[in-house]
C-alpha cells in the first residue's frame, strides 16, 4: 500500500519534474558554463575563464545598465504608496461601483506590454505628443522624454508605475479585506478619526501584503524588457540612461549573438535578484507585523 | 451613512489618467499619418479604417493571431494538467524526497526567466524547432509557479475525502481526477486565466526563438511592426488594439475570477 | 457552472499546434531553391523574376522568405552556424567579409558583373574573389518640398547646389514661430556624414582599409555641417527631435524645407497622395573640396553549403543578368536596378520624382561604401560617440579624434 503510494507520487510529478529539469534547471547550469566561454561568429565555444566577467567590470555599458536598472527598480517601488490609496479608496464603506473602477484600473495589467509600450512612445513624442502640447498649453516646455538619457528612466518608470497600480491595488485591497471589523469598531470607540485609523490600523495590519508587494514589484521592476524594447529603439539617443539588464543581456546575446557575455549578464542578474530579496526578507522582521 | 463623494471624486480622477491612453490609442488609430502629428493636436479621428488593413497587409496579422491562440490555449491547457498533477501529488501523496524536490521547485521559481534563454535556445536550435509553435509552447508547458499555486488550493482540502475515496478502492490517479480536481476548480480558473494573460502578452521568449513572421505570436509581430513602420503611429496602434483587445475583452468578462486568483497569490503565495 | 474543464479537447488542440508549422515535403523531380530578403517593398520584384527564372527553368522552384531587417541578420547568422542558410540571400556589402571568411557563402563569378559601375560591385570583392552579385543600388539624395520653397519665394534647388546654397535656402525656410525647419540632418551615414565626409575631402576609412580617416580635417569638417545647421544657425531641429518621429514621417507633415535622404524613400513618399505632388529630389549638393555620394548596393549570395549549387548560381546570375534587371526595374519598387542602362522602368514608376536626373547625377560621383572585416563593430562605436557631437555636449572635433582611436584600436585587432 504504501510503496503503491510511492510509485504514485512519482509518476504523478514525473511529468512537471522532467519538463523543469529540461526547461529550467539544466538551462541554469548551461548558462553558468557559458558564461565562461566565448562564442565564435557562426557557432562553436571557448573557454575563456572569468574574462567575461572581468569585460563585464568594465563595461560602460554594463555599469550603466546596472544604474538604470536599480533606479527603475526604486521608481516602481516609490509608486506602490499610489496603490495603497487607490485600495483603501476602493475599500470605503457603502462605495457604489466598485467593480466599474476595478476594470478600469486594472485595463492596463491586462494589456499587452508592448501594447503599452507603443502607445507611450507616442504619448511622449517631443514634438507632437499629447503629455507635451498639454504642458505647453500650460507654459512648460516638456523635454524629449524618450530621446533625452536623463529623463529616459523615469518616463519608462512613470509608465511602469501606471500599469501596475491596478495589479498591486487588487493585491492591497484583499489585504484591506482581510483585516478584521472590530479593530476598527475599537478604534472608534476611542474616537480615532479616520486619517489616525489609517495610520494606526490600517497600514500596519497591511504590512505583510505590504511586503510581498514590494517584493514582487521588486523582482519584476529588475527584468523588466518589453517595455524598454518598444519605448526605445535600437538606435534611440536616450539608450545610455535607459537601457536595463534585460534589455543588455537581449542585445548581446540576440542582436551581437555574443553568447558567452550575455549568459555572464544573466548571471549577474541573478546574483542581484538573490541579494536584494535577501536583504528585503532580512528586513522585513524590523517592519512587518504578522497578525 | 459616511460620505463617499470625496472618494469617488479621486478614483475618477485616477480612472482619467488610467483611461487617457486607451482613448488616444483609439483616435489616433483612426486618423491619417499627417493627422496625428499635428500642433495643435487633432482630437477627433479622421476614420481612416484603412490602417487595420495597412496591418494586415505588411505582416501577416491573422496568422499571427492564430499562432497567438494556439500557443496560449496549449500553454494554459498544459500548464492546468501537469502543474495540477505534480501539485495533488505535493499535497495529498507521500513519498521520500517529497520536500526536497519541492524545494527544487520553489527554487526555480526564484531563477530569472533570461537564465534559462540562452540555453533553450540552443535545444530549440538542437531539434531543429526554431521559427516553429512548438518552439514556443514547450517550455511553457512547465511552471513552478503553477505546481506552487495549485498545491495550496489542494492543502486546503479534509483528508477524510481521499481517505473515503481509497475505502472505495480508488487508486491516486481516480481520485485526483474524480474528487480532488474539481474542488479546486477556483484555482484552475486562476491558473488558467493568469496563463492566458502571460502566454498572450510574452515578449522576450517569441522574441528570439521565432523570426519568420509567419511563426510569431502577436507581440512579437508588434514589435516587427515597429521595426517596419518607425514612427508611423496610426498603423501601429491599429496592430496594438487588434492584438491585446482579446485579453481585455476575456478580462472584462472574467475579471471577478482573476481578481480573486491575484488576490489569492497575495494572500496565500 | 457545474462544467468540467475540457482538458482533453485541449490536449488535443496542443498536439494539433505541434503538427503546425513543419514544413511540407519536396515534390519528387523538383528541385526547390529558397532565397531570404528583408525589403518588403522589393518582395513583387523579386517575385517576378522569380516567376521568369522558373518559366525559363521547368523543375526549379524558387521559394521566397521575406524578413524585416530587424531580425534578418540575427536569423541569418543562426541559420548558417547550423549549416541552413537559405540557398540565396540578400546580402549587403557591410557583412559579406565576415560572410566570405566564415565560410558561409560561395564565391561569385565576376564575369556576370561586366555591365555594372565598380563603385556597386568593389564592396563585395574579398581576398581577392567576388563574393556576391549586385542587383541593386541606393542613392542618398537632397529632397525638397516645393510648397515651403514656393511660400518663401526660394529656388528650387539643382543639380549644381553646392553646401552654401544649402544653407543659404535652409535660413530662409526657417521659421520657428511657425515650427518650421529649413532642413532635416540625418544622424546617419550612408544618407548623410559619409557624404559630407568625402566631399569636404575626408574619409572614413584609408584606402587599405586599416586606418580610421574621422581626424583628417575633412571628415571634421564634413561632421561640422550637420552640427553647424543644428546647433550653431538653428535652422535643422535638434537630435532628440528625430528619435520621437522617424526622419521618413517627419518631412511628411509639410514642416520641414529640405531632406538629405535617399532614392529608395521615393516608394514611401509616393504612397502618400498628400506628399506625392508637394516633394521631389536632386543629387547631393557638392561639398567645398568635391563631389561625392555614397553608392551603397545590394547583392544576391549563394550558400557555400547549399544542396543545389547549380541552380543557385543560375538564380543569382539571372537576377543580375539584363533581363532579370529590366524586370526589377519595371516594378518600382523601393531600390534601382543597378545594372547601367537598365533604369527606364524605375524611372517611369515614379513620374513624380527626377530619379533619372539623381541617377546620372550622382553615378559618376559614386564612392563605394567603407567595409573592412567587422565592419558593424567600429560603426557601433562610431555612432554611440557621435551622439555626443549631435546633442553638442563636446566639440565635433573631439569626438571625431576619439572615434579615430578608438576606430584603429579596432581595425589594429582585424
Amino acid at each position: 500500500m504504501k510503496s503503491r503510494e510511492r510509485l504514485w507520487g512519482y509518476a504523478l510529478i514525473a511529468p512537471m519534474a522532467l519538463g523543469l529539469a529540461v526547461f529550467y534547471v539544466w538551462p541554469i547550469a548551461q548558462t553558468l558554463y557559458l558564461s565562461f566561454t566565448e562564442s565564435g561568429v557562426f557557432g562553436g565555444q571557448t573557454w575563456v575563464g572569468l574574462d567575461n566577467y572581468t569585460a563585464l567590470a568594465a563595461d560602460e555599458e554594463m555599469t550603466g545598465a546596472l544604474g538604470n536598472t536599480l533606479l527603475y527598480a526604486a521608481l516602481m517601488l516609490a509608486g506602490v504608496p499610489l496603490s495603497i490609496v487607490v485600495a483603501a479608496l476602493l475599500n470605503v464603506r457603502g462605495l457604489r461601483g466598485l467593480g466599474f473602477y476595478r476594470t478600469i484600473y486594472f485595463l492596463p495589467v491586462v494589456t499587452m506590454p508592448a501594447a503599452v509600450g507603443l502607445t507611450w512612445r507616442y504619448l511622449y513624442n517631443g514634438d507632437f505628443g499629447p503629455i507635451n502640447q498639454l504642458l505647453a498649453a500650460v507654459g512648460i516646455d516638456g523635454p524629449y522624454w524618450v530621446a533625452d538619457p536623463d529623463v529616459a528612466i523615469y518616463a519608462l518608470a512613470l509608465v511602469g508605475v501606471w500599469s501596475s497600480i491596478g495589479y498591486n491595488a487588487v493585491l492591497f485591497l484583499a489585504g484591506l479585506q482581510g483585516i478584521p471589523r472590530h479593530y476598527y469598531e475599537a478604534a472608534e470607540i476611542d474616537g480615532a478619526g479616520r486619517l489616525r485609523q489609517f495610520f494606526r490600523i490600517t497600514l500596519p495590519l497591511l504590512t505583510p501584503t505590504t511586503f510581498f508587494v514590494i517584493v514582487i514589484t521588486m523582482i519584476n521592476a529588475l527584468q523588466v524588457f518589453d517595455l524598454v524594447y518598444l519605448i526605445f529603439d535600437l538606435k534611440s539617443p536616450a539608450l545610455p540612461g535607459a537601457r536595463t539588464i534585460v534589455y543588455f543581456f537581449f542585445e548581446q546575446g540576440f542582436l551581437k549573438n555574443q553568447r558567452g557575455y550575455a549568459a555572464a549578464i544573466a548571471v549577474v542578474l541573478l546574483g542581484l535578484i538573490l541579494v536584494l530579496t535577501a536583504i528585503q526578507f532580512r528586513l522585513q522582521k524590523r517592519w512587518v507585523h504578522y497578525a | 451613512m459616511r460620505r463617499t463623494w470625496p472618494a469617488h471624486v479621486t478614483l475618477i480622477a485616477g480612472a482619467l489618467v488610467m483611461l487617457a491612453p486607451f482613448v488616444w490609442q483609439l483616435i489616433v488609430s483612426l486618423q491619417t499619418l499627417s493627422d496625428s502629428l499635428r500642433v495643435p493636436p487633432v482630437l477627433v479621428p479622421s476614420w481612416r479604417w484603412e490602417n487595420f488593413a495597412d496591418v494586415f497587409k505588411t505582416v501577416p496579422l491573422g496568422r499571427q493571431f492564430l499562432n497567438t491562440v494556439v500557443v496560449t490555449v496549449a500553454i494554459t491547457a498544459g500548464q492546468l494538467l501537469l502543474c495540477s498533477l505534480a501539485a495533488f501529488a505535493f499535497a495529498r501523496l507521500r513519498f521520500p524526497g517529497r520536500g526536497a524536490i519541492f524545494m527544487v521547485f520553489l527554487a526555480v521559481l526564484m531563477v530569472p526567466q533570461e537564465l534559462f534563454l540562452l540555453p533553450r535556445y540552443e535545444i530549440m536550435q538542437g531539434l531543429g524547432w526554431l521559427n516553429t509553435l512548438q518552439a514556443l509552447i514547450a517550455p511553457g508547458l512547465f511552471g513552478a509557479f503553477g505546481t506552487f499555486l495549485l498545491r495550496q488550493f489542494f492543502l486546503t482540502l479534509p483528508t477524510e475525502l481521499d481517505e473515503a475515496a481509497r475505502l472505495d478502492g480508488a487508486n491516486p490517479l481516480q481520485i485526483y481526477w474524480h474528487v480532488m480536481l474539481p474542488l479546486v476548480k477556483p484555482g484552475l480558473l486562476a491558473l488558467g486565466l493568469l496563463s492566458v494573460m502571460w502566454s498572450w502578452s510574452s515578449l522576450l521568449w517569441p522574441l528570439v526563438v521565432n523570426t519568420d513572421p509567419e511563426q510569431m505570436t502577436l507581440a512579437a509581430g508588434l514589435a516587427s511592426l515597429r521595426g517596419q513602420f518607425q514612427t508611423n503611429f496610426p498603423i501601429l496602434f491599429a496592430g496594438s488594439i487588434v492584438a491585446s483587445l482579446p485579453v481585455i475583452v476575456l478580462f472584462v468578462i472574467m475579471q471577478r475570477q482573476l481578481i480573486a486568483g491575484i488576490a489569492f497569490t497575495g494572500t496565500k503565495g | 457552472m457545474r462544467k468540467r474543464l475540457p482538458i482533453a479537447g485541449l490536449l488535443g488542440l496542443a498536439l494539433l499546434a505541434s503538427g503546425c508549422g513543419s514544413s511540407e515535403p519536396e515534390k519528387s523531380g523538383n528541385v526547390e531553391i529558397s532565397y531570404a530578403l528583408w525589403e518588403k517593398n522589393d518582395a513583387p520584384a523579386a517575385q517576378k523574376i522569380i516567376d521568369a527564372f522558373q518559366k525559363a527553368n521547368p523543375g526549379v522552384t524558387v521559394k521566397l522568405e521575406i524578413t524585416p531587417w530587424d531580425q534578418y541578420w540575427t536569423k541569418l547568422q543562426t541559420a548558417a552556424a547550423g549549416g541552413a542558410a537559405p540557398d540565396v540571400f540578400w546580402m549587403s556589402s557591410l557583412n559579406v567579409r565576415m560572410y566570405a571568411k566564415g565560410g558561409v557563402i560561395a564565391a561569385a563569378d565576376e564575369s556576370k558583373t561586366t555591365g555594372f559601375t565598380p563603385a556597386t560591385v568593389a564592396g563585395y570583392r574579398y581576398d581577392g574573389k567576388l563574393w556576391a552579385l549586385p542587383f541593386s543600388v541606393s542613392l542618398p539624395a537632397l529632397w525638397y518640398d516645393k510648397k515651403l520653397f514656393d511660400a518663401a519665394g526660394v529656388k528650387y534647388p539643382t543639380a549644381d547646389w553646392t553646401w552654401d546654397d544649402v544653407k543659404a535656402a535652409a535660413k530662409k525656410l526657417t521659421d520657428p514661430a511657425k515650427k518650421q525647419w529649413g532642413i532635416m540632418t540625418p544622424m546617419w551615414d550612408q544618407g548623410g556624414f559619409y557624404n559630407t565626409m568625402i566631399q569636404a575631402g575626408g574619409r572614413v576609412l584609408s584606402a587599405d582599409g586599416k586606418k580610421s580617416g574621422f581626424d583628417e580635417a575633412g571628415s571634421i569638417q564634413g561632421l561640422e555641417f550637420w552640427t553647424d545647421l543644428m546647433i550653431k544657425d538653428k535652422v535643422a531641429p535638434q537630435a532628440q527631435v528625430y528619435n520621437d518621429t522617424e526622419p521618413l514621417q517627419l518631412f511628411q507633415t509639410g514642416k520641414i524645407g529640405m531632406q538629405y535622404g535617399g532614392s529608395w524613400f521615393a516608394a514611401t513618399y509616393a504612397a502618400n497622395p498628400e506628399v506625392k505632388s508637394r516633394v521631389d529630389l536632386v543629387p547631393l549638393p557638392k561639398g567645398p573640396a568635391q563631389e561625392g555620394v555614397i553608392v551603397a548596393s545590394l547583392a544576391n549570395a549563394v550558400s557555400a553549403k547549399t544542396e543545389h549549387p547549380k541552380e543557385a548560381t543560375a538564380f543569382a546570375a539571372f537576377f543580375a543578368s539584363e533581363e532579370g534587371q529590366k524586370i526589377f526595374s519595371d516594378a518600382g519598387g523601393a531600390s534601382i536596378s543597378a545594372r547601367e542602362g537598365t533604369q527606364d522602368g524605375f524611372y517611369k514608376a515614379y513620374p513624380d520624382f527626377n530619379l533619372k536626373g539623381l541617377f546620372e547625377g550622382s553615378m559618376p560621383h559614386g564612392v563605394e561604401y567603407p567595409v573592412t572585416l567587422d565592419t558593424a563593430k567600429w560603426q557601433d562605436v562610431q555612432n554611440k560617440l557621435l551622439v555626443d557631437a549631435w546633442t553638442g555636449k563636446r566639440p565635433t572635433a573631439d569626438v571625431a579624434k576619439d572615434i579615430a582611436v578608438k576606430m584603429n584600436e579596432i581595425l589594429a585587432k582585424e
